[in-house]
């Protein structure tokens, strides 16, 4: 077998081992020491001690140094130089920070402040709850970036209002797990850093690209909810004015000014420091860190224990992401040193594909991934395994990423790992039946397919404000 | 010499500190192009960009540790194991070119303060030579015009090495990265002003599209080379004209790069202005003369080293007295040029 | 082996919290950073250097307490359908040859890579601020410390759970928001269902 074939092994390998169930982390690790241990295997350097021993050396002496050469393999130092660089990499720093922002605006009690406002304010409008159960995903999840937290808050505050008000149950709970997963795809999203780190696109062009598909896929989400609400009065309910007292405007405006701007200023001082080149994503993430910790105090929602809680979570979600790229950036390093990216690529010419032949492939290939990986696992592993191949298909890894963003969202939708609406079967009403949630669920799946689908048509979607920001792409 | 054609190539895997599509690739191509055809197919160089196995600022640690067995980088990527490596790139300007420091390190005991530093006083596993002389440095991009000490003020600057210290001296924040990371950290906001290296370098990673003013002329690196590093063990034990083929392979490859710099660097320049509406100008001599003055603090800090004062001793000897020749030699070539192509100069 | 992997999960704990409170440090360093810069047009030399130093301690120390919590993250979800003994079955064989061997080359390569580095008492390149990052390359090792303590106490886990059927938790801990409000829905369910039947 050549290198390279050898290379093709180590993955098929992975992905078997990946099902066995063990912390990919250290799976990760594992494969890239072992193939490396091979890649790295030179009789003549890992004995050279013993080699040159005299012929009057002890027993002891000989037999030691003939051990030391099993592990005299320079694997071992390329493991701990990836470490260091992955220890040392200036785009992950930003990751703990924005966690930690969003452990903290979580516990600030912002949801239902938030969408009973919102509900007040888009009373007039068709499947007004609903409006405002987006409105208040996306905002929340734009701040906060977790999924399970926006779904499970908003399942406990704003789901029994919408059932309350008879809302379909299908038709609630999808709004729910679609607007609460946005906050993988708006930036200041984890995800799209991690996908800077693994595909070295800037992250501040990748910010600015997924703004407007993320507004695509909120508008056409939008679009949904009161199209189908007019359509068919009868899945969203008007509330009655008992349920929705008439609110003077005075009154409404205060409330907004005290619920809704706050954190939306919060949200824009980030993202807009870190688009003008005012601030690196770190130092934003630090103001949005700062920023949440006032509004916590602000809303009197701020103790010891909340921050002691927001500090050891941010520990543990950093450790999960970053002990990722520990493992990958050594199985990545023998992978290269193998020449296995070659082999990918010549397969892939050799299978003629055009352009768009070779995106569709690309992206159905990571719509499957998504249902038994996490989004993490695939960003950080196979994404980068498509990545050398963008060039020869003249596709701007750029505008990779944000279809990556974007097709992830269906991870989190699509049974069997359907993350969402997990969560939020975990703590809906018994009445609420998981397929009612899945069937809810899928005309989401459609429309983040209808959003890529535009992306496509209209590429000026993703380019247009990076462009406007930084000039064209290189 | 069919038993000879019958071996398999030996592999070496050479990484540099440099991304895929900048130019000083293809300058490792042509040291890789002349030791593979010198050694008759004997030897072959598996050239890997930055990144591919280890981070452009790891490679020194990479090499040591034979995770790849050579590299192309330059010395103040890893000064943070000793400041005297910038010695061998970006040191004091006491008056001489990168061609009189080059000749320093072969003819005047720099080679032997390599080794001593490299060898000894770090306990590295490596053996290296210097390569290409680079032409004069840039000041670099600056997104406004910068004329005087003041303009510079509190920007955060990238350069390298002692350069770095320099730059800091003279009230600039300075963050020293790799070249490929320069354009996204100026658009993430982590600095606002740079140099990297050369016209060709610079454009080819797009520094004409987040800054406009260039400025040419500078104290702070005149006089680098290339840094061509090997794994001790590696090569000891190759054969003593493989050996040789792979040490004056990099004397060989200075002159092929010479000339690519020649032709590319110049072109790009000319683009840079024509197509990309960069302004090129050069810079003001109170900032020169502040860079001088920003030296002598630094040496004088310097030479509390016992090991970096005999290396500067060594570099300023040298420079007395080979540079006076050059210079005392030198006719003004800018008058010929003046001659021939009038106005074109704005010295 | 119910002491040891109190013991260790303690230990992981108490290092993993502890270090986590640099995320503070780092939210108020950066923020800092930023008041410099743009109040007395005087940016630091070091915010740079120091945020990496900070984000790469803060997650290596919390690797040993993520893994003692389960948080490192799996593809499970075959995983989830065995039975706790196939499980723990897979997980020992696995620990012994995927876990260990890298663990062990971050605490002796490791240590071979920082000791180097002490020896010459190594600064950041990033800056002429010359931030000492001998330490920083310290962390490696004792990260690979905690996590082969730690890794021995999943071990035994494993071991435990093969005897008894019964994965051995940790202790309390604080939970993802998702996890607790799950959790506190179903123990009212569970109540609930509980008076019903009285
Ligand atoms: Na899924
Ligand atoms: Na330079």
């Amino acid at each position: 077998m050549t290198d390279p074939q050898i290379a093709l092994m180590m993955l098929g390998i992975f992905i078997a081992f990946v099902f066995l169930g063990f912390p990919i982390a250290f799976t990760l690790m594992a494969l890239g020491i072992a193939f490396g241990y091979y890649a790295y295997f030179d009789p003549s350097r890992m004995w050279r001690g013993y080699n040159r021993l005299t012929e009057d050396a002890s027993w002891w002496e000989s037999t030691g140094l003939w051990i030391e050469g099993f592990y005299n393999n320079r694997i071992f130092d390329l493991f701990v130089n990836q470490t260091y660089t992955v220890i040392s990499n200036e785009v992950l720093t930003a990751i703990p920070l924005f966690l930690f922002m969003g452990y903290i605006v979580e516990r600030a009690n912002i949801v239902d402040k938030l969408f009973g406002t919102l509900a007040i304010a888009t009373r007039n409008i068709p499947g007004s709850m609903g409006v405002a159960a987006l409105a208040t995903c996306a905002l929340f999840a734009t701040a906060t970036g977790i999924v399970g937290a926006v779904v499970t808050l908003m399942g406990l505050l704003a789901l029994p209002q919408m059932l309350k008000a008879r809302y379909d149950h299908s038709f609630a709970t999808g709004i729910i797990c679609a607007g609460g997963t946005l906050g993988i795809l708006i930036p200041p999203s984890i995800m799209l850093i991690v996908y800077a780190a693994s595909s070295g696109v800037s992250i501040v062009r990748l910010y600015a690209g997924a703004l407007l598909p993320g507004f695509t896929l909120v508008g056409l989400y939008l679009i949904y909810i009161i199209g189908r609400s007019m359509l068919n009065p009868k899945l969203a309910p008007k509330p009655t004015k008992e349920e929705m007292p008439e609110v003077p405007w005075s009154k409404l405006i205060v409330m907004l000014m005290t619920s809704f701007f706050p954190l939306a200023f919060l949200i824009f001082s980030v993202l807009g420091s870190i688009l003008f080149g005012l601030a690196t994503p770190t130092e934003a993430a630090s103001i949005g860190a700062l920023g949440g910790m006032l509004l916590a105090v602000a809303y009197r929602a701020m103790t010891f224990q909340r921050l002691r809680e927001s500090v050891y979570l941010t520990v543990r979600t950093t450790a999960m992401v970053c002990w990722l790229f520990v493992g990958s950036y050594t199985f990545s390093a023998v992978f290269s040193y193998l020449g296995g990216e070659h082999v990918i690529a010549d397969f892939v010419m050799g299978l003629d594909l055009t352009p768009i032949q070779f995106l569709i492939l690309a992206q159905v290939i990571i719509f499957l991934l998504g249902w038994p990986l996490e989004w993490s696992e695939i960003i950080i592993i196979f994404v980068p395994i498509f990545l050398p191949l963008l060039p020869l298909f003249g596709i701007d890894p750029l505008f990779f990423g944000v279809l990556v963003a974007l097709n992830l969202q269906t991870s989190f939708l699509t049974p069997p790992m359907a993350m969402s609406a997990y969560y939020l079967k975990g703590i809906a009403p018994p009445q609420i039946k998981l397929t009612e949630i899945f069937s809810g669920v899928l005309p989401y799946c459609g429309m983040v397919v209808i959003c890529m689908a535009l992306l496509y048509a209209f590429p000026q979607i993703v380019f247009s404000l990076p462009e406007a920001f930084y000039g064209p792409s290189r | 010499a069919p038993a000879v054609l019958a071996q398999a190539p030996l592999v070496m895997k050479m990484q540099t500190s440099w991304p895929a599509s900048d130019i000083w690739m293809d300058f490792a191509r042509q040291y890789v192009t002349r030791v593979e055809e010198m050694s008759g197919g004997r030897l072959k160089i598996d050239l890997l960009p930055a990144g591919a196995i280890v981070g452009a600022f790891q490679v020194m640690d990479a090499v040591h540790d034979g995770v790849i067995d050579a590299t192309h980088t330059v010395p103040v990527y890893w000064y943070g194991k000793h400041k005297a490596a910038s010695f061998f790139g970006t040191g004091p300007v006491f008056g001489g070119s990168a061609s009189t420091m080059l000749g320093w390190f072969y003819e005047g005991g720099g080679a032997e303060f390599y080794r001593e530093l490299t060898q000894d006083v770090l306990g590295l596993n490596v053996i290296g030579f210097m390569g290409m002389p680079m032409p004069a440095q840039p000041f670099g991009w600056f997104k406004t015009e910068v004329n005087s000490v003041a303009d510079i003020q509190g920007f955060k600057y990238r350069t390298v090495g002692l350069a770095a210290d320099l730059l800091q001296a003279m009230g600039m924040s300075v963050a020293q990265l790799p070249g490929g990371e320069i354009v996204p950290a100026m658009e993430r906001g982590v600095i606002d002003a740079f140099e990297f290296n050369n016209p060709s370098s610079d454009r080819r990673f797009g520094a004409q599209d987040v800054a406009k003013n260039y400025y040419l002329s500078s104290y702070h690196q005149a006089s680098e080379a290339f840094e061509f590093t090997f794994n001790r063990d590696f090569f000891e034990d190759l054969e003593p004209d493989l050996q040789a083929i792979l040490k004056y392979g990099v004397e060989a490859s200075a002159t092929a790069n010479l000339a690519l710099a020649q032709r590319e660097y110049s072109k790009d320049l000319a683009e840079l202005q024509a197509d990309a509406g960069v302004i090129v100008r050069r810079t003001s001599s109170e900032i020169l003369e502040a860079q001088l003055g920003a030296w002598d603090t630094l040496i004088a800090d310097l030479e509390g080293d016992a090991f970096n004062k005999k290396v500067m001793d060594s570099q300023r000897a040298w420079v007395e007295k080979v540079a006076y020749y050059e210079l005392m030699n030198a006719p003004d070539l800018g008058l010929a040029y003046e001659h021939y192509f009038p106005g074109k100069l704005s010295l | 082996m119910l002491w040891y992997i109190r013991f260790a999960d303690q230990l992981s704990a108490w290092f993993g919290k502890t270090f986590g409170w640099l995320i503070i440090l780092m939210t108020f360093g950066m923020a800092y950073e930023v008041l410099v810069r743009y109040a007395f047009n005087r940016p630091t030399p070091w915010a740079l250097d120091l945020s990496f130093i900070m984000y790469g301690t803060l997650f290596m120390m919390g690797g040993a307490y993520t893994l003692s919590r389960g948080g490192h993250v799996r593809g499970d979800f075959l995983y989830r359908t065995w039975r706790p003994q196939t499980q723990a079955l897979v997980d020992l064989v696995l620990y012994i040859l995927f876990f260990f061997p890298g663990i062990l080359a971050l605490v002796f390569t490791g240590w071979k890579y920082s000791s180097r580095s002490w020896g010459y008492a190594e600064v950041s390149v990033n800056s002429p601020a010359g931030i000492p990052i001998y330490q920083f390359k310290s962390v490696i090792v004792a990260a690979g410390i905690l996590l082969l303590i730690q890794g021995l106490a999943q071990v035994f886990r494993c071991i435990i759970c093969m005897r008894t059927g019964q994965w051995l938790q940790a202790d309390e801990d604080v939970e993802e928001t998702e996890q607790l409000l799950i959790k506190q829905a179903a123990e009212a369910a569970s109540d609930a269902a509980a008076k019903a039947q009285r």
